[in-house]
């Protein structure tokens, strides 16, 4: 127990210091904050994932899949009538927009729907009746509802595959009160009503079953896949779903690394913070051991103080985590939208993990980080206290035992890369090490630069310059410090800029050279690559009698579920003259695209080749119309635009194995002369549909496929200038501290006839210097964890492969970056020093 | 030169604080009793200690050999950096010689572990030191206290010996003000308060008057003879000045790391 006076003086010393108490604080609120905003954004993007598949799916054991257009709706009846499996219920899904936000129908049989409750809970007071006698009614949570703006009995449009409906609230379905946003954005409606508004007329997109647990549900599974027909499979409903959810982990997983990022940020911080608070208390540390403190409890005192400061940290980061989670979930639902699946649900959905989880990691970084500071407070010798130059000393000493151990992480990190396969999280640990070892290495280069700098300035022009460097060197305890704090935080963002920067560069040039057509046709979708609804056929026709069109290209896209999980098909058909060009990653394009044509083999995208480890010669296996098929592969080509990767195929081949007829996207080929925008023109106004078309030059989807890009690294950007944030906030602490605490030293200067002028100058030298010193070893780190992301991170994330692009201007901007940091960190300690009362400072001990 | 020639004076009258006091003049007080062997309170014997510097050692204390009785005051005197403030540092349990003994009322305080010589040093040693070494965020009440708390004392006894030793020293009043607001010599009372609240066996000064002007250093001196007397625990001054040491019933020299005999016993 230590005596209350001890923490009395213990919390009045902090308190005594508001300038540092708030930035310390302050390091760990953003930390902690970016780390549960994060983890609120990621969970609350796979929660509102799985509210929304279990929304759908209700108490359903099994699900029964067809093909691209889904199942024929007799194979229902017949399984009731033929099979007597009553426990089951047909479904029709699809998405549409009303009101501008994208929501989920699904069709429903009220009549079915007993044993899956999940979807129809508690309908007592429900007016099902007119849902299963009237057309074109919907029932939706009154949170839906009232978001969309529609009262009960009130039409509104639903806009899907290009068509425009209208449908009628009949009434609120209640809300789960467990789970609030499990019906968020969800229409439910009659299975009639959602194959007309869907365009599926006849189908159904699955059956549910609820099979019995054990060996009779075996048997009954067994039985049911014999009597399927071709084309259709029997899944699991929770494997379903979490085939799905794996699409977008790599992504989650991303993230997570970027909020860890901004932690190891905040722990220099931490160190930092606690180590000066020890240091500038040496004196006061020493008086209390003399007084008969044990080195225990001086030890417990100090980690008393960082656990209060962290505890206030986390307290106020869990705050500003769950504001900024706010932001940020809308923008992780917004990159999934477009890169993986549609996600209704939109707001953050509440628990308690990444709450604990942000506690823990701040509390437990703070104590981490204070246990060298309180160590060696502990050790601080009765009386005199840790000399300064005693703190000097040792640290100067450590410095090159640090970077060895730093070269040795550094090394260690190589040999992790090199051994541990292709897995994403061994990627980070290893990412993680190297950060680490070279954040080790830069306080040796701090001295190292600092000393053969100074020694290199004789001469009385240079006094200032001299003294600056000197001081940089001769404070190593802080300035290493700070410097390594800044460095890491402005490495990561020349890492990041340059794997942004080579990315986009990579898709730009893909774009280029993949978007053959001149003009393409699609309608509008719900959402982005999730859902692309079809062509009425007619179109086609009607565009290749257009003057002025060449030939017309025409795809389909489809997802293809299976016990393996989703696989993505395009079916491609491109006129003979106009053959693809997809740039190929393995095969020759002189063989390829040929016996492409003629349907003897598909190809894989990177992506999938990576993650199925598939190439050429290999087989890969899909469930077609024909049940399953093996198809060989001809080639691997790149491909950006899908995430869990896609085999492409020639539409006579795909017209073989399967029944689908449809269209969803068209590409004309001008003729030599044509004018883009009059045949665009053209298309618009004399194209007869009752589907709104999107016509767009190669270079509209070029600049949206772009944008789609940049919007999925905003919440990069976001992260990545928050961690620079939390550095800046780290250098500030150091360099007020650094000046403070040399008050004295400065007192002497201007006693020896330095004016207020030149001390600022002085001030600022020294941290402009520090900043010069942080961006010259930025970017050599940068560089290195740049590379790493490029063909490390991101390969095993996503299995796609990118050139390296180093822009010269996101080097400069990291220099000027770290410079300004640094000068702006060192304006209020060089405001401070210039109205420094000489007399008063020489006094001070 | 430095020097106090108001010891050797006869010393002026103090403040009013000083002269209500039953002994207002050095010296003035009964003197030591020590004259049985079973009052030895500290026995330093063949104490050796040496620094490092660089490559070189140093040795600061050489074979020092050392007898201290209860109640009795002793001062240091020695050029700067002849090992005084190092033989301080050794009886307080601060540091540990590189040999020799120091047994303090019956302990061999060399033997005892670094833990066991804090909890030593919090019970029986009050330091004082020339630069106050007060702290900062405490009161001048909670600064006295503070030796009270961490030897398990508090509450209302605690409070009591407080106030009463800030009446000692003349500063019951200032009890609420932190150190900054008090002067040189007000700050070195309050220090001897705090070396003294908790009644110990030795009191360490260390140059307690060397930042004081000399009116302050004699209020100091004075002070500090005075509560040493009436408490009756062993005091160890270092000094480099003669007259200061006058305070004492004995003196001694540190040259070339041994001690030696320096004066006649004083007799006041």
């Amino acid at each position: 127990m230590v005596s209350p006076l001890i923490r009395l003086c213990s919390r009045r010393s902090l308190v005594r210091h508001p300038w540092q108490l708030g930035l310390t604080v302050l390091g760990v609120t953003l930390g902690v904050a970016m780390v549960v905003a994060v983890d609120l954004a990621n969970r609350s993007a796979e929660r509102a994932f799985a509210l929304s598949r279990e929304g759908i799916s209700g108490r359903a054991t099994h699900q029964i899949l067809g093909g691209p257009r889904g199942l024929d709706e007799n194979l229902y009846t017949r399984l009731r009538i033929e099979l007597g499996l009553r426990q089951s219920a047909p479904v029709v899904e699809g998405y549409g927009r009303v009101n501008g936000e994208t929501v989920q129908l699904v069709g429903v049989d009220p009549l079915a729907e007993a044993p899956f409750r999940g979807r129809l809970q508690a309908v007592t007071d429900l007016p099902v009746e007119r849902l299963l006698t009237e057309a074109g009614t919907v029932l939706m949570s009154a949170r839906t509802a009232g978001r969309l703006g529609i009262a009960v009995d009130g039409r509104f449009r639903f806009l899907a595959g290009g068509r425009e409906y209208s449908l009628t609230l009949i009434g609120l379905i209640p809300e789960d009160r467990l789970r609030p946003a499990a019906r968020d954005g969800v229409l439910i409606t009659d299975i009639a009503t959602a194959q007309e508004t869907l365009h599926l007329t006849g189908r159904l997109s699955w059956v549910d079953l609820v099979l019995p647990p054990g060996a009779a549900g075996e048997v009954r599974l067994q039985h049911l896949r014999q009597w399927l027909p071709p084309g259709t499979e029997i899944v699991p409903a929770a494997a379903r779903t979490h085939a799905m959810a794996r699409m977008s982990t790599a992504f989650h997983i991303n993230l997570s690394a970027m909020g860890l990022l901004a932690l190891v940020v905040g722990m220099f911080l931490i160190f930092n913070s606690v180590s000066f608070s020890v240091v500038r208390r040496r004196q006061l540390l020493g008086t209390l051991r003399v007084l008969g403190l044990t080195r225990a409890e001086l030890f417990r005192m100090i980690l008393r103080e960082a656990v209060l400061v962290g505890a206030l940290g986390t307290v106020l980061g869990l705050l500003a985590g769950l504001a900024l989670g706010q932001g940020l979930v809308h923008l992780v639902t917004r990159t999934i939208n477009d890169l993986y699946y549609v996600l209704t649900v939109r707001q953050m959905l509440l628990g308690p993990a990444p709450f604990i989880k942000g506690a823990l990691l701040g509390l437990g970084a703070t104590v981490l980080s204070a246990l060298g500071p309180a160590w060696e407070a502990s050790r601080t010798a009765p009386r005199s206290g840790l000399q300064r130059s005693q703190l000097e000393q040792r640290s100067h000493a450590a410095a090159p035992r640090l970077a060895w151990l730093g070269i040795i992480l550094i090394s260690l990190a190589l040999l992790g890369l090199w051994l541990s396969g292709e897995g994403l999280v061994p990627g980070f640990i290893t990412l993680f090490l190297l950060i680490i070892g070279m954040t080790l290495v830069s306080p040796q280069l701090v001295a190292l630069i600092s000393r053969h700098g100074a020694a290199r300035l004789r001469g009385r022009r240079h006094i200032q310059a001299r003294l600056a460097l000197r001081g940089v060197e001769a404070s190593l305890s802080r300035t290493g410090v700070a410097v390594a704090a800044l460095m890491l935080a402005v490495a990561a963002t020349v890492g990041v800029g340059i794997m942004i920067a080579s990315f986009r560069s990579t898709v730009a040039l893909w774009l280029e050279a993949t978007l053959r057509s001149d003009i393409y046709i699609t309608v509008p979708g719900a959402a982005g690559a999730a859902a692309r609804p079809e062509l009425d056929p007619a179109i086609l026709e009607q565009v290749r009698a257009l003057p002025g069109v060449a030939a017309v290209a025409s795809g389909r896209s489809l997802r293809v579920e299976s016990r393996e999980g989703l696989t993505e098909v395009f079916a491609l058909d491109r006129p003979a003259a106009y053959p693809p060009r997809y740039p190929l990653k393995q095969g020759r394009p002189g063989t390829v695209w040929p016996r492409f044509q003629r349907g003897e083999g598909v190809l894989v995208s990177e992506a999938l080749a990576f993650r199925r480890q598939l190439g050429p010669g290999d087989h890969v296996e899909l469930r077609t119309d024909r049940g399953r098929r093996r198809f060989p592969i001809i080639g691997v080509y790149y491909d950006y635009g899908s995430g869990p990767g896609t085999v492409l195929m020639a539409r006579r081949l795909y017209q073989r194995y399967w029944q689908d007829r449809g269209i969803d996207s068209l590409g004309v080929q001008l003729a030599q002369g044509a004018e883009r925008e009059q045949v665009m023109d053209m298309i618009r106004k004399q194209v007869k549909s009752e589907q709104a078309l999107v016509v767009r030059s190669a270079g509209d989807i070029r600049r949206d496929s772009l944008e789609i890009f940049d919007r999925t690294f905003t919440i990069t950007r976001v992260l990545r200038l928050l961690a620079v944030g939390v550095a800046f906030i780290g250098i500030l602490n150091a360099l007020i501290a650094l000046q403070l605490e040399r008050a004295r030293e400065l007192g002497v200067l201007r006693a020896l006839g330095l004016t207020p002028g030149q001390l600022r100058g002085l001030v600022l030298a020294q941290t402009g210097f520090m900043g010069a010193l942080v961006g010259l070893l930025a970017l050599p780190v940068g560089t290195v964890l740049a590379l790493v992301l490029i063909h490390v991170i991101n390969r095993r994330a996503f299995g796609w492969s990118m050139q390296t692009l180093l822009p010269a201007e996101i080097y400069l901007q990291s220099v000027v970056l770290a410079v300004a940091a640094a000068l702006a960190a060192g304006l209020y300690p060089a405001w401070k020093m210039g109205r420094l009362r000489t007399a008063a400072a020489l006094r001070e001990e | 030169m430095g020097g106090f020639p108001w010891v050797a004076d006869g010393l002026r009258a103090g403040p009013a604080w000083i002269e209500g006091e039953a002994f207002p003049i050095l010296g003035a007080g009964p003197p030591p009793a020590h004259t049985a062997m079973s009052q030895i309170i500290v026995s330093v014997s063949e104490l050796n200690h040496q620094y490092r510097e660089g490559e070189r050692t140093r040795t600061v204390l050489n074979g020092v050999t050392l007898e201290l009785h209860r109640g009795e005051r002793l001062a240091l005197l020695g050029r700067s950096g002849s090992g005084k403030s190092t033989l301080l540092n050794l009886l307080g349990g601060i540091d540990t010689p590189h040999a020799g003994r120091i047994r303090i009322d019956g302990t061999d305080i060399t033997r005892l572990d670094e833990r066991a010589r804090t909890l030593f040093r919090r019970r029986h040693i009050g330091f004082i030191y020339q630069f106050y070494n007060l702290i900062p965020t405490l009161t001048v009440a909670e600064n006295v206290r503070l030796p009270l708390e961490l030897n398990h004392e508090d509450g209302t006894a605690a409070a009591h010996k407080t106030l009463s030793m800030l009446t000692r020293v003349g500063l019951a009043d200032r009890g609420d003000a932190y150190p900054d607001r008090l002067s040189g010599g007000e700050q070195q009372r309050v220090a001897i308060a705090r070396a003294l609240v908790h009644e110990p066996l030795l009191i360490l000064a260390d140059e307690p008057t060397g930042n004081l002007d000399a009116e302050n250093g004699q209020q100091v001196l004075q002070l500090l003879d005075r509560l040493t007397r009436d408490r009756g625990g062993a005091l160890v001054l270092v000094t480099h000045s003669r007259a200061v040491a006058q305070v004492a019933d004995r003196m001694l020299s540190l040259v070339n790391g041994r001690l030696s005999e320096d004066g006649a016993e004083l007799t006041w």
